[in-house]
């Protein structure tokens, strides 16, 4: 059964302004999702026809006696499989050229000598939101060679998300898992990959029970709570987490690592400002310069990403950057140099010289101002009495504007219950 | 969702700041559905309820409640989300008040702070049926 259904909508136009009565068309559904596309002319994608082939350990194809379009006869020497390919013709089976799609270890011995990949491939990273960051950063990080992924996101591709999103046209409607597990084994065929596409505030036993033998987890979700709620995951587990997000247009955006024991995204937010300390000690280096704005509890929430694919995929970068670092510390990859140089909690980055960047100075000779496309490293102290990760809580209990109410006159009232 | 640690330190706030024990009690603590019931008492000695939602604190902003329905300066139910009176949709007959905005919400944000605002909140509602204006013109968007 059908549960979602798209309908080209350019066909029906086409259909319309013609003069046919009748036409077969194609209807494509991923198998088993429920999510069908419906258009009038073949897609012109990969898996658009079945075949059947028959794999054979018969010495020679003229002893075999089915109808199969392909035969891959396999026969093994000195323990090497070796396979021959035969595709029906009208004169009966002819022998075919082929080439293989690579084995495991051929497909991470491209990437041999940079990073640890036989390492990498035994390495679970969950991500949890599946937009434009989480996208991009699952591919990425299956580019690189990690083998296990779980995924949570509970959204379906839609058409609002498509400009900045990994996946296409051809997958609205598809659960974000479903797509991104395809994107995974695309550039990873041998990995791992658990799906949930559920809202993780309200599933969290799920995050913490994945989480218990995960290596790392990306936070690429659109709202603090969820932020909140990774992050008490990770300080009870005592793992790293990478959190990213654009603000608002993604005229900029920031990166933020936990490492268990220091600062949490609570302590983040809760600094309002970053310390003007803090980034005096950055800025010798870089110039003079305050710290943005954006940082301060109004903006913290600004979350809102309408900016371009190309805004983001500078912080996307990033995320994964430090995230491979987390995942080869210690080991020795031709990344481990990035260890004393990705030693901040939180990066800034600017795309463009607006709102709160609008007084950075232009990139161009800029000698040692702040300006737009160039990150910047924070440290954010940790705060002692953080509702998220401390032992001893101290939590807000001040008056608003002065005012603290009266409560002792309250011993007569009966309380409705 | 509230959890016994954050529960303790939140009573123990309440108790700091002498509130008598007949003018609260939380509810449902360590089930799926956990709120807390208050008691205020505004400048003119009227007595509201609040039901503070903790099914999703304190990462999220809680869900605050007056326990009925309260009717505007023209005599219309406060049901739905209105900026200059700072409600949001009603539930259960009740209305709701809009207490903190997203962006100044912290997990540090405690209980008694929360109702310090909703003191505010009733304060701005009677001189609104008072006066006519807008609660909008006495409550500062301050946090
Ligand atoms: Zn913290």
């Amino acid at each position: 059964m059908a549960d979602i259904i798209y309908i080209n909508h350019q066909d029906v136009i086409n259909f319309a302004a013609s003069t046919v009565e009748e036409l077969d068309a194609y209807a494509y559904e991923w198998e088993g999702e429920g999510v069908v596309h419906i258009h009038l002319h073949p897609l012109k994608h990969s898996f658009g026809d079945l075949s059947k082939v028959s794999f054979s350990r018969a010495s020679s194809v003229s002893t075999y006696e089915g109808d199969s379009r392909f035969v891959v006869l396999v026969a093994t020497k000195e323990n090497i499989a070796s396979a021959t390919l035969f595709e029906r013709t009208s004169d009966g089976y002819s022998e075919k050229d082929y080439v293989y799609i690579p084995s495991q270890e051929d497909l991470y011995s491209r990437n041999e000598g940079l990073l640890e990949l036989d390492i990498l491939s035994k390495k679970k990273v969950i991500i949890v939101g599946l937009g434009s960051f989480g996208s991009q950063i699952a591919i990425e990080l299956a580019k690189a060679g990690v083998g296990v992924f779980s995924l949570f996101d509970f959204d379906r591709v839609e058409l609002h998300n498509l400009s900045r999103h990994t996946c296409n046209a051809n997958e609205l409607g598809r659960l974000k898992t479903d797509a991104i597990e395809d994107a995974i084994l695309g550039k990873n065929p041998y990995a791992t990959v658990k799906k949930y596409p559920v809202n993780i505030n309200e599933h969290l036993y799920l995050l913490e029970k994945e989480l218990k033998n995960a290596d790392l987890m990306i936070c690429a979700t659109d709202n603090n709570a969820s932020r909140y709620n990774i992050s008490k995951a990770l300080v009870r587990h005592k793992k790293i987490g990478i959190f990213g997000r654009a603000i608002t247009r993604a005229e900029g955006g920031d990166v933020f690592r936990y490492r268990p024991g220091g600062p949490c995204y609570g302590c983040l937010i809760g600094a309002d400002f970053l310390p003007p300390e803090e980034i005096t000690n950055v800025e010798s280096a870089r110039g003079d310069g305050r710290i943005p704005a954006y940082v301060s509890a109004e903006d913290a929430n600004a979350i809102v990403q309408v900016g371009l694919s190309s805004d983001i995929q500078p912080i996307c970068n990033l995320m994964v950057k430090i995230s491979l670092l987390e995942l080869s510390r210690g080991l020795n990859s031709g990344i481990n140099s990035l260890e004393d140089d990705l030693v901040y909690d939180c990066y800034i980055w600017a795309n463009r010289r607006e709102k709160n960047y609008k007084e950075w100075h232009p990139f161009f000779q800029a000698g040692k101002n702040r300006t737009v496309i160039r990150w910047y490293g924070v440290n954010v102290p940790r705060n002692e009495g953080c509702a998220i990760c401390s032992h001893n809580v101290e939590l807000d209990v001040s008056g608003v504007g002065g005012f603290k109410p009266q409560v002792d006159d309250l011993g007569d009232v009966t309380l409705e219950l | 969702m509230i959890d016994q640690q954050r529960y303790q330190l939140e009573k123990g706030v309440l108790c700091q700041e002498h509130f008598p024990e007949n003018a609260y009690r939380f509810v449902g603590i360590g089930t799926p559905e956990p709120y807390l019931r208050i008691a205020a008492k505004s400048n003119s000695g009227k007595v509201y309820t609040l039901h503070i939602d903790l099914k999703e604190f304190p990462e999220q902003i809680p869900e605050v409640y007056i326990t009925k329905m309260l009717k505007d300066y023209h005599g219309n139910n406060m049901d739905h989300p209105s900026a200059s009176l700072h409600t949001l949709s009603s539930k259960n007959g009740w209305t709701r008040i809009c207490h903190y905005g997203t962006n100044a919400w912290t997990p540090m944000v405690s209980l008694y702070r929360i109702y310090v605002k909703c003191r505010l909140w009733i304060e701005a509602y009677e001189a609104h049926l008072a006066t006519g204006n807008n609660l909008d013109y006495y409550l500062i968007h301050a946090h």
